[in-house]
């Protein structure tokens, strides 16, 4: 936890110090009872930043604004969100057997594991709405709609457009939203209401055939769903050593806000969610 | 009192003017034992025969002149005229009204007021003229200026003016020359010209009002002129013939008669004959010297107000007063900005400034934001019935540092202030942008002076 102390620092001296990227901290102030001001910014050195030597030929990349804003946002998340992680394996063969059946009467739409992931992951959360939650220094916040956040790899990094409502969509809606958004993403052309609020996120990594990884949670959502690849793997059926495609998934989650238990309901629901998933379409 | 019973003090001013009577309050405050020697009045020149009594023949200007348009505004004043001496009466009972305040005040705070002049006497000695010496360890200048004499130019007390006979006068000129345009003189200026006497200005630099940013010059002389005053930029005045109740100013070729010649072209400090030689009080361009806690290179001689650097304005006297007292008793004042020190000419229109002009902040090697606001713009302006003016403010474009604001117009001097306090507190544009301006005020034009240098003007 970081303790929150006040620090007096006028106006102009906050924006010429984040300006020579100097911590307010580190200075002391000579105005009215110790206040920070400009000439006691200007007086400061600015102290170099702890950059490893850098050899070489390199390429300089400037940071653009979503850039640091990601870098920002993330560095504070998995400074400040004490993080746990749970993981569970999905059988996932009946669903992909219900998508390619759903697919063969394809009629404007062409539904993606994802696609049902999303819409498991919503009926979840309104299952355990302890999972649909934000912590804030005076209260846990619930959410009363199920929004979700999808990581969409644009071209100047992630972003996360919103699936608002998920649980009251059919899986076909949620596909076709989901395409649309990130055409709109990768075109750069999101609008704050695509991608702000949202109260889950889920991050796939699935079709880079990354087995498993640990999300880091976008706050100030609680709980972001990592979705590995699905991959046929040898798994024990009764006493028998059968084959399954099995979906490896984990939930990082916000322990301020959300409990191991009530995470651990969550991924149960979700995996029964996924492993009969004809209740999906319902 | 002229001999008090104990004459060994803490402190001691010399001066009692708006910086030493407020640096001997000030010092009463923090327990100090003190004492003032005043040769003249208390409260000095400003508030005997500065600041204080032209505001009060200004109002009598400002009223008249409401009276003269008291038909657009429905009301009949027919033939209004003016009492000259009941208009001087009024100046001299308003400053004897202060003055008596100041003398009730440094009484509340058990001040010694010793009358005389007063003399650097030896290291912590003062010797008042046919009377005490008295010995502290501390000892504030605060003496003043007076009207500055130029050669050609010297003041007679009849045909030729300095301040002091233009606010009382025993006739009321039916012209009048100014020489200088700057606050002293413009305001005269202002004060003649409201009551019908044709007024001639005549200034050195290439515009009035010289310190103030360029756009709000030029503005205040199109409204002088508009109101019938001359004015001579960029002159001279070469010599003065003077004849009965008549003097003929020369300016290089040309030449102008009037009843009447006020000089106004600066103040003298009062450095001569107070002992400063003899303690060997360091001066600079023909002021006392000073580091930013008003102490001399004389250890235990201090200097403030009007005998130190500029501007040489009432408040910033004050101000240094306490600054110095305070670094007396070892409280870590915080110095003066100077560029934080407004300044205000109470003329029609009025003028009202703090901070770098344009020219200047680009000159110091700003990227400016300049954001202007006309009165026309303003409905408290419109229903005053006063839409000639103009806020304008200047940024620091990258910080959004307040750098200046020049105001010209109606109420201007009041509230000059809401700027000071922003840049005391070092707020950026942003702070200015989020502060609720109440409605109608004439002060709107100060938040949307702000927004317009970032092109957000509501009303323009």
């Amino acid at each position: 936890m970081t303790s929150v102390l006040r620090i007096f620092a006028s106006p102009l001296a906050r924006r010429l110090a984040a300006e020579k990227g100097l911590d307010l901290a580190s200075l002391a102030g000579s105005g009215p009872h110790g206040r920070i001001v400009k000439a006691d910014v200007e007086t400061a050195k600015a102290k170099p930043l702890p950059v490893a030597a850098i050899l070489g030929q390199t390429e300089v990349i400037p940071n653009t604004t979503l850039r640091k804003t990601i870098a920002k946002r993330l560095t504070e998340s998995k400074q400040t969100i004490p993080h746990f992680y749970l993981s569970v394996d999905l059988d996932i063969d009946e669903l992909l057997e219900l998508r390619t059946k759903l697919n063969q009467r394809a009629e404007g739409f062409k539904l993606s594991v994802n696609d049902f992931i999303i819409k498991a992951s919503a009926k979840a959360l309104r299952q355990i709405p302890a999972a649909n939650a934000s912590w804030t220094d005076e209260a846990t916040i619930r959410y009363s709609d199920v929004d979700i956040s999808v990581a969409v790899a644009a071209p100047g990094g992630l972003v996360t457009p919103v699936i608002r409502r998920a649980d009251a969509k059919t899986v076909a809606q949620i596909s076709n939203e989901v395409k649309a958004l990130a055409e709109k993403a990768r075109a750069g052309k999101l609008m704050p209401e695509d991608y702000q609020g949202g109260g889950f996120t889920i991050s796939n990594l699935g079709m880079y055939g990354i087995k498993s990884f640990s999300a880091i949670i976008n706050p100030p959502q609680a709980c972001i769903l990592a979705v590995g690849a699905g991959e046929k793997r040898p798994v024990v059926k009764g006493d028998q050593i059968g084959i399954a495609t099995l979906c490896t998934v984990t939930l990082s989650v916000d322990h301020r806000a959300v409990d191991g238990v009530v995470g651990a309901e969550f991924l149960k629901a979700f995996r029964a969610l996924i492993e009969d998933p004809l209740g999906l379409l319902l | 009192m002229t001999n008090p019973s104990d004459t060994n003090f803490d402190l001691i001013v010399i001066g009692a003017g708006p910086g030493g009577y407020v640096a001997a309050i000030r010092a009463a405050q923090l327990g100090m034992k003190v004492c003032v020697v005043e040769k003249a009045h208390l409260g000095g020149i400003c508030l005997n025969w500065g600041c204080i009594p032209t505001k009060a023949l200004l109002r009598s200007a400002e009223v008249y002149r409401l009276m003269q348009h008291a038909d657009s505004f429905g009301l009949a004043s027919p033939n209004p005229g003016f009492v000259l001496e009941k208009i001087v009466a009024r100046s001299r009972t308003v400053a004897a009204q202060l003055q008596a305040g100041v003398k009730h005040l440094l009484k509340k705070n058990k001040v010694t007021v010793v009358e005389g002049h007063a003399k650097l006497a030896g290291k912590g000695k003062v010797a008042v003229e046919n009377g005490p010496t008295l010995t502290a360890p501390h000892i504030i200048i605060a003496t003043g200026a007076r009207a500055r004499v130029v050669p050609g130019l010297e003041p007679d007390g009849d045909l030729v003016w300095t301040y002091k006979e233009a606010m009382i006068p025993k006739s009321f000129p039916k012209s009048l020359v100014v020489v200088g345009s700057g606050a002293i003189g413009i305001e005269f200026a202002s004060f003649y010209q409201a009551l019908g006497c044709q007024v001639t200005v005549v200034e050195m630099m290439d515009r009035v009002l010289p310190v103030e940013d360029e756009e709000i010059s030029a503005l205040a002389r199109k409204q002088f002129e508009g109101q019938g005053m001359k004015i001579l930029t960029s002159a001279s005045v070469t010599g003065l013939k003077k004849g009965k109740d008549e003097v003929t100013v020369t300016l290089g070729e040309g030449e102008i008669k009037a009843q009447r010649v006020l000089v106004a072209v600066g103040v003298s400090p009062n450095i001569e004959n107070i002992g400063l030689e003899e303690c060997g009080v360091k001066l600079e361009k023909g002021r006392i010297a000073t580091d930013a806690m008003m102490r001399t290179n004389v250890p235990g001689i201090y200097a403030i107000g009007d005998v130190t650097a500029p501007p040489w304005l009432a408040h910033k006297a004050s101000h240094e007063g306490v600054i110095c007292v305070e670094a007396i008793k070892g409280l870590n004042p915080h110095p003066l900005h100077p560029r934080s020190i407004p300044g205000c000419t109470y003329a029609h229109p009025q003028v009202a400034s703090v901070g770098l002009t344009e020219k200047m902040a680009i000159e110091a090697g700003h990227e400016v934001k300049v954001g202007r606001f006309p009165a026309m713009g303003n409905g408290k302006a419109i229903a005053l019935g006063e839409t000639e003016g103009l806020v304008k403010t200047i940024f620091d474009a990258k910080s959004g540092e307040l750098l200046g604001a020049h105001m010209i117009g109606p109420e201007v001097t009041e509230m000059i202030q809401g700027y000071c306090i922003a840049r005391t507190l070092e707020t950026t544009e942003s702070e200015l942008m989020q502060t609720v301006f109440p409605h109608p005020t004439v002060s709107e034009m100060m938040h949307e002076a702000v927004l317009d240098a970032w092109g957000r003007a509501i009303h323009f």
